[in-house]
């Protein structure tokens, strides 16, 4: 929700909100709703095949409303495979070196983009993570893992455009800062890595702890793993993502999946409140909409 | 064959040539088409073509033709440079060259297509990955953006220039927006007009024909075919290096020449604001780069586009040329591999190869750039980084292994090309005829079937001699370029304009347009009065300093103070030291004509509005243009000034001829439209402003008959109607009868019930922006103040209070009317013109706000 204190004539907009369909992810339905009422939407696949929507308001308004609601089914994530996968470090970055099609394919995630790029500091970070002879998703896990543990959450320490060095230094910031600095890290080391932005459970199930990131939108990355493909981490909590986890893009960095970003013409604007809630329902009533 | 006459030119020329030539063949045998003109410029000699390049850099200077450089402070116009002697090609050369760019123009459309597409090239190796993924100029949001014309690429400039084995080369190619043809053009109608001799016994090909397929490939795009399609010139704005050339084009293309903040998206189309409505466009001619044309979908910050745009492109219903993601083309690393890619798309080696150049992204280009650096220039292989190209023959030793490190740290970051050598072409100096480097940039436009290249182009030489630096930016000299036969073109009726094109436009009159006549309007009229009442004010005072004036001052005072009301220059006069004393009324009077800083001074006011003027530039004749070349003379003159005010008061009388003759050629000049009345508005605005606070000032107080004698006077002289008033009274200068004429004669061009007539008039013909029959706010103000003023009676006027003096009917009826006048004034500005509210982004200033994602 936006307020922007004065009427507001036209306002375009584009927004990445939609669930992704994946084999551990099924989105049934998808709305959104946007008060005042567009005049004019149009959604279509980006780049990277995420579904982006295109809307307008042509009507006056002083605040903006958009609320996107969705219902996904989420299967469990099966990590067996990743563990059996051996592959080390340096043979993957060989593999990256001297595989043209896997080279050409991946290259996109291996090099610098808007919001992450990297330089000796960051590499000496993640250098330590990284053994030549030790499994991929050991290497990936152990960054993470440093990550969470010598980092300290902060929802109010960094902005959009606080660079990943100032992060390093200061060890603070939330997942999308977080996120960044990992993917940094690993393309440092040679690696394709993606950014990863959805939602989390909200409320947690009994006995579990409540994840960082829930109360909004979150983000993660994921990193190429020659012979298994994507391997999603979430360094902001710690753990593999699975059924706690909504995927709903990916890109090169938040640039290319900023959930909502949009141009109007006015002098002031201020930014309310984003606020998501991720509901279990256990049984899901087939074939009707409970949207 | 050589005579004696012209063999001292010619043979001086060729015993200057230090490298190979335009002039001479393989053999080292003069060509026979420079031959001929040699012979030509042997019997103008060099003394006359002397003169004729003053003509030439008059012509340019007085017709605006500038190339403004960046980063310079205060936003300095270059002159823009023309060399009188052409640069020639024969027809049977250029055939050949028009073939081998045809077929580049072709293969680039292909890998845009295919890069933007199914990237084979990739996949088939043809192109390395990182200069697709790497290159700054690939936007994945233009991935769906598709035309429907045969080709994506519809406008294309190559650098190109002739190599020592006597083969054109290309250097470098622009396929974004590319610039120089408007220049091209214009060198080419002022040499054809000042040197005309010199194409005799050749029969040079016409450029206009490249504008005419310009607009048929317009025309095919367009998506609306019922009607002519209505096409915009899109310009970064008056500060870009080359709105010289966006205004020229946007006028001979006869399309309005907009700026971002003048469009928007509205109902999935691209409209204009103008001042009759929004206007429906079809067709973006662009000169804004890539990632500044769509804030939503490029760059946040850009100001210079249009939000929306982009989605407005997919749906099919604007076009833009050239289509957005272009810029991808331009990268300097893609040069090594247009072969290839020419090879693997049409199965043919390019027949104008490429300037040899290599990315050091590969293992042995980086060893043989590494090994071979002295001999090589280094680039980025992505532009626009602010990364000017190193020469390596240059750079020190140390320099050298600095960049070599830098080379090794990011290799795919690197590009070396050779380091051409250019032929040399003719080129005079002003005393003779030297050989200069010179490289020639083509233009190339798809006409909706293939590829039409200009028989010509823009020609660009080395400033000094044996110097190869020739870019736009850093100096250079430009040239015509002459494709020339023995024979007459064969081809010259080809080109038909389509009939469709000769239909009725509409024209619209864009709000900002309108906003910059009106204050043309305010400023020329703001600079006029000024001045002439400072020039006034000066014979005033030095009669009454020099040559026995009045025994008091007291009509000196008031007209000092008069002026300081009119001028708003607080305190200026109203401070008692400033008003008496000789010294610092010069001094005041002085600053109020030369400090460009000084809100309401001579120089501040014809700056700005020299500044209104150029931002409608393209809608003044090349005469009008001429004499706000001569104003701006004035006012460099003026701003020179230090306090010389027998000098300042002869540039006054000349600045003020200069603005009566703009008028003058405005008015017998200029289309009557809603523009012209935008124009008149401002003028009349500003001079019954000018005239009611003249009279408030020196007439709404009862002085003794002397003085008010003097001071009448000097506003009737200073609205021109004191020789009217003479002549209707032939008596000093009476309060009622000053009146009388100065508010109420009608047949009076400066008479305020003259001028508010006339403001009324123009305001009813102005487009009225609703459907009700009742009065705008402009039109009822006015209204009451043209009735205000006719409703007063002289004498009451005229009547002044016995003890106080004031004449109170006059001042309140004044003061009204005023207040009127700057009503209509504000309401003109709300119901005209753009009104562009900064463009925000949702995410606001980003630094103030928290992440989207936690």
């Amino acid at each position: 929700m936006y307020n922007y204190g004065e009427y507001v004539s036209i306002c375009h907009s584009l927004a990445c909100l939609k669930p992704k369909n994946l084999s551990y992810q099924n989105c049934i339905e998808f709305k959104l709703v946007i008060d005042p009422v567009q005049s004019d939407m149009v959604s279509r696949e980006d780049f990277f095949g995420n579904t982006l929507t295109y809307f307008s308001i042509q009507s006056p308004h002083k605040t903006l409303k958009v609320v996107s609601e969705s219902l996904v089914e989420v299967f469990r994530r099966d990590f067996q495979h990743s563990l059996n996968n051996r592959i080390t470090y340096e043979k993957t970055t060989h593999l990256f070196q001297n595989n043209f099609e896997l080279r050409s394919e991946l290259l996109q995630y291996m090099l610098p983009s808007d919001f992450v790029a990297w330089d000796d500091d960051i590499k000496a970070f993640a250098s330590s993570s990284f053994d030549p002879k030790q499994p991929m998703y050991a290497c990936v896990e152990a960054l993470c893992r440093r990550i969470f543990t010598e980092f300290k959450f902060d929802p109010n320490h960094t902005t959009v455009n606080t660079p990943i060095r100032t992060i390093l230094k200061e060890k603070r910031g939330v997942c999308q800062d977080f996120s960044h600095l990992a993917i940094a890290c690993f393309r440092s080391m040679g690696l394709a890595a993606r950014y990863v932005s959805g939602y989390l459970e909200t409320m947690p199930p009994p006995g579990k702890p409540k994840l960082q990131g829930s109360d909004a939108s979150h983000a993660w990355v994921s990193v190429f793993i020659p012979d298994f493909g994507w391997y999603d981490f979430d360094p902001t909590n710690n753990i593999s993502p699975s059924e706690r986890h909504i995927t709903v893009a990916w890109g090169r960095d938040y640039a290319d999946i900023t959930p909502l970003k949009g141009i109007v013409f006015s002098s002031n604007i201020q930014k309310l409140k984003v606020e998501v809630d991720v509901i279990p329902i256990n049984n899901l009533p087939r074939g009707k909409s409970i949207l | 064959m050589l005579t004696k006459k012209h063999t001292n030119l010619l043979s001086q020329y060729q015993s200057g040539i230090s490298s190979y030539d335009e002039v001479l063949d393989g053999q080292g045998k003069v060509k026979p088409h420079w031959n001929s003109l040699f012979e030509i410029l042997e019997k103008i000699g060099v003394n006359e073509l002397a003169t004729r390049g003053e003509e030439i850099a008059r012509k340019l200077r007085e017709n605006g033709v500038t190339y403004n450089v960046y980063d310079s402070s205060g936003g300095l116009n270059r002159q823009w440079l023309l060399d009188p002697i052409p640069f020639l090609i024969t027809q049977t050369e250029w055939n050949d060259i028009e073939k081998g760019l045809i077929q580049r123009a072709t293969v680039l459309d292909l890998m845009l297509k295919d890069l933007y597409g199914p990237r084979n090239l990739i996949k088939d190796r043809i192109i390395p990955p990182e200069l697709v993924y790497g290159n700054t100029g690939f936007f994945r949001q233009c991935c769906d953006i598709k035309f429907k014309s045969k080709h994506q690429l519809l406008v294309y400039a190559a650098d190109i220039a002739r190599g020592p084995d006597g083969r054109m080369w290309v250097l470098d190619n622009r396929t974004q927006a590319p610039s120089g043809s408007g220049y091209a053009l214009e060198n080419r109608s002022v040499l054809s007009r000042i040197l005309p001799e010199l194409a005799q016994e050749m029969y040079v090909n016409r450029l206009s024909p490249y504008f005419f397929n310009l607009q048929k490939s317009i025309f095919k795009l367009s998506s609306n075919q019922k009607d002519e399609p209505y096409v915009v010139y899109l310009t970064p704005g008056p500060h870009n290096e080359t709105y010289f050339e966006h205004s020229y084009l946007a006028s001979y293309l006869g399309c309005a020449l907009v700026q971002g903040d003048d469009l928007l998206v509205r109902d999935g189309f691209v409209w204009l604001k103008s001042i009759e409505g929004l206007q429906r466009v079809d067709i973006i001619i662009r000169r804004v780069d890539d990632e500044f044309i769509d804030p939503l979908e490029f760059r946040v910050d850009s100001k210079l586009g249009i939000p929306g745009l982009l989605q407005v492109i997919r749906n099919g219903n604007v076009s833009v040329i050239n289509p957005p993601g272009t810029s991808l083309l331009e990268n300097n690393a893609l040069m090594a591999f247009i072969n290839n890619a020419s090879k693997y798309l049409i199965g043919q080696d390019l027949i104008l190869p490429s300037v040899a150049t290599w990315w050091c992204g590969q293992a042995k280009e980086l060893d043989f750039v590494l090994n071979n650096l002295e001999k090589l220039i280094i680039k980025k292989a992505n532009r626009k980084q602010k990364y000017r190209s190193v020469f390596g023959r240059l750079l020190s030793i140390n320099e050298r292994e600095e960049l070599k490190l830098k080379i090794r740290q990011s290799p795919h970051e690197f590009v070396a090309q050779e380091e051409v050598s250019l032929s040399t072409v003719p080129s005079f100096t002003g005393v003779g005829i030297e050989p200069r480097f010179a490289a020639l940039r083509s233009f190339l436009v798809s006409d909706g079937e293939g590829y039409y290249v200009m028989k010509g182009g823009l020609t660009r030489s080395s400033a000094e001699k044996d110097k190869f630096v020739i870019s736009g930016q850093y100096g250079g000299v430009s040239k015509d370029t002459w494709i020339v036969s023995d024979k007459p073109e064969d081809n010259q009726d080809k080109v038909v304009v389509n009939n469709d094109l000769l239909q009725k436009r509409n024209t619209v009159l864009p709000s900002r347009s309108a906003e910059n006549l009106y204050w043309t309007g305010r400023y020329a009229e703001r600079s006029l009065i000024v001045s002439r009442v400072i020039n006034n004010l000066i014979n005033s005072l030095n009669v009454q300093h020099n040559f026995g004036g009045l025994p008091k001052e007291d009509h000196i005072e008031i007209l000092l103070k008069s002026l300081t009301h009119l001028t708003l220059t607080y305190p200026g006069f109203l401070e008692e030291k400033n008003c008496i004393d000789k010294k610092t009324r010069y001094k005041e009077l002085s600053s109020l004509i030369n400090q460009i800083t000084r809100s309401g001074s001579v120089v501040f006011n014809v700056n700005c509005f020299l500044r209104a003027v150029i931002s409608v530039r393209e809608r003044w004749t090349i005469g009008t243009w001429r004499i706000i070349d001569l104003i701006e003379n004035v006012q460099t003159k003026l701003k020179a000034q230090k306090g010389n005010i027998a000098d300042e008061q002869k540039l006054l009388e000349k600045l003020n001829t200069r603005l009566f003759t703009f008028y003058g050629i405005v008015n017998e000049t200029m289309t009557r439209d809603n523009g012209m009345l935008l124009f008149e508005a401002g003028k009349l605005v500003e001079r019954s402003l000018a005239l009611v606070s003249q009279i408030r000032s020196c007439a709404c107080f009862k002085y003794d008959e002397g003085v008010e004698h003097e001071i009448l006077e000097s506003v009737l002289y200073n609205n021109h109607s004191l020789i009217s008033y003479r002549s209707k009274y032939k008596s000093q200068v009476k309060i009622e009868s000053f009146l009388d004429m100065i508010i109420f004669e009608s047949k009076l061009p400066h008479s305020l019930v003259n001028l508010l007539d006339r403001l009324s008039e123009c305001l009813d013909s102005l487009p009225q922006n609703s459907l009700s029959n009742r009065l705008n706010d402009a039109q009822k103000a006015i209204l009451e103040a043209v009735a205000l003023t006719k409703l007063s009676d002289v004498a009451e006027l005229s009547a002044h209070d016995p003890k106080s003096g004031e004449r109170e009917a006059l001042e309140n009826l004044l003061a009204k009317v005023c207040d009127n006048i700057i009503e209509v004034s504000a309401s003109i500005s709300i119901m005209y013109f753009s009104h562009a509210k900064s463009m925000n982004s949702l995410s606001g200033n980003s630094d103030e706000n928290p992440l989207n994602e936690i």
